[in-house]
């Protein structure tokens, strides 16, 4: 984990510079024409979306490495990308609310990305919870590691249901092709690109600074135990 | 191998059966949840036949929440989970049984529920009964293969009861939703039943296929 201490204030200030940069063009940015200004939320929404599942992918592959090399590392890391994919999480519900009231006129719709997004997040509270209500510290670190890769075979499912149940949600535009109705262009296009970027770094940094708080926290509960030892 | 599943889900079935401790807890926790959801909803003829699947559904994931966390109680005293864990049979035949006898106590309950809340909330839907009850159960096996998982996953676990329901209402969004579109389906003769039907089998086959292997790296020492 040496690693961590010495990539973390590199990530640390790239990801500070890329989304100052990526800030000030989401300020240059000119205004949606049926959007106006609350359009630039999506430049919070949609990288933080991504970043939410992405942190999940990490998550998954980190508990399977965990538990098919049972290192530690892995387990620390599967920790980590847990807390930060639920902050992730609850930014991209946030904001899609803020951004649901003007645009749908409500902040809820049970829509379905909206409700796959809720399940997610009810998913990473489930992880973080589950670790510590296991009173060892291994059998804890392999049932979470198994309850991931659970989820992970179940979210595509989750989302395939959701889907065939509600969608008021519009199509994905970043991905979709030439023939979409919706889409991005010209001048909104690089502030999304900048601040994905960003928000990559970001999370980057955040599972760099989380897994060394584990890792200390995990060192520090290793030493108590030998005190409480050496007492006795 | 068959034998062996039989044997284990036999001994749940067969020792609660004697005792009725699961089984009577289950049922009289369903029958008040009905009773909870007829005074907060109230609804008349017309909207009980809207409200039942959901009704349907919602009573008999509480039910099997309750039932799960008893999976594994037979095994909680004298070292007797590491003595199953012993059987000379692989772990995923272990995991099987346990499901099973699970599945075959859930059913049960499921389908005394079900005439129950028709008569209850006044809904006559006798001639789908069959249809309703073969819904609940594809609904109720991956339902219970994924609860019995859950619930060998969280033995010995802090406030077990509230983290199994954390764990599993999220996990099995697919299976309430598919299942109450088809008990919708049967009951109005309105709407296609065909695709909440395969997402059913598609839930039930991943987590046949999944969640021995899993239960096996669960256990491993």
């Amino acid at each position: 984990m040496n690693i961590l201490k010495k990539i973390q204030p590199l990530v640390g200030l790239a990801s500070l510079i890329v989304l100052a940069v990526g800030l000030w063009y989401v300020y240059q940015a000119p205004a949606d024409f049926q959007q106006g200004g609350a359009v630039r939320i999506l430049y919070i929404h949609v990288p933080s979306a991504k970043m939410a599942l992405a942190s999940y992918i990490f998550l998954t592959v980190a508990s399977v490495l965990y538990l098919w090399k049972r290192h530690e590392g892995a387990d620390i890391l599967a920790e980590a990308a847990a807390s930060v994919g639920a902050a992730f999480t609850v930014v991209t519900l946030a904001s899609g609310s803020i951004w649901g009231k003007p645009m749908w006129g409500t902040w809820w719709a049970w829509d379905a990305r909206l409700t796959s997004m809720l399940v997610l997040l009810i998913l990473y509270k489930g992880l973080m919870v589950l670790r510590h209500s296991l009173d060892d510290p291994v059998k804890g670190a392999r049932a979470t590691a198994i309850l991931a890769i659970v989820g992970a075979v179940d979210l595509p499912i989750i989302h395939y249901s959701v889907v065939w149940w509600r969608t008021l949600h519009q199509p994905p535009s970043l991905a979709a092709g030439a023939n979409a109705d919706i889409h991005i262009s010209g001048p909104l296009l690089p502030p999304l690109l900048i601040l994905s970027a960003a928000f990559i770094l970001m999370g980057l940094y955040m599972v760099t600074v989380k897994a060394r708080q584990i890792e200390a926290s995990r060192h520090l509960d290793a030493l108590e135990a030998a005190r409480l030892h050496h007492d006795d | 191998m068959l034998k062996a599943i039989y044997r284990i889900a036999w001994k749940d079935v067969a020792g609660d059966l004697r005792r009725r401790a699961t089984l009577s807890s289950m049922l009289f926790f369903a029958i008040s949840v009905l009773v909870v959801f007829q005074a907060a909803f109230e609804p008349d003829r017309k909207e009980a036949v809207r409200l039942l699947p959901g009704l349907l559904w919602a009573t008999s994931l509480f039910t099997t929440l309750v039932g799960l966390g008893r999976v594994f109680q037979a095994e909680e005293e004298d070292g007797a989970f590491e003595g199953l864990l012993l059987a000379s049979v692989p772990r995923g035949v272990i995991f099987f049984g346990k499901w099973m006898g699970n599945l075959l106590l859930t059913l049960l309950v499921e389908f005394l529920i079900l005439p129950l809340t028709m008569v209850l909330f006044n809904v006559d839907g006798w001639a789908q009964i069959p249809t309703i009850l073969g819904i609940l159960a594809m609904g109720t096996l991956g339902l219970t293969g994924l609860g019995t998982l859950l619930a060998a996953m969280t033995r010995g676990a802090r406030s077990r009861e509230t983290l199994l329901a954390l764990l599993l209402l999220p996990l099995t969004a697919p299976l309430l939703i598919s299942g109450v579109q088809a008990v919708a389906a049967t009951l109005t003769q309105e709407g296609e039943i065909g695709p909440w039907l395969k997402l059913l089998v598609i839930f039930d086959v991943v987590y046949l296929a999944m969640t021995p292997w899993a239960f096996t790296w669960l256990v491993e020492e």
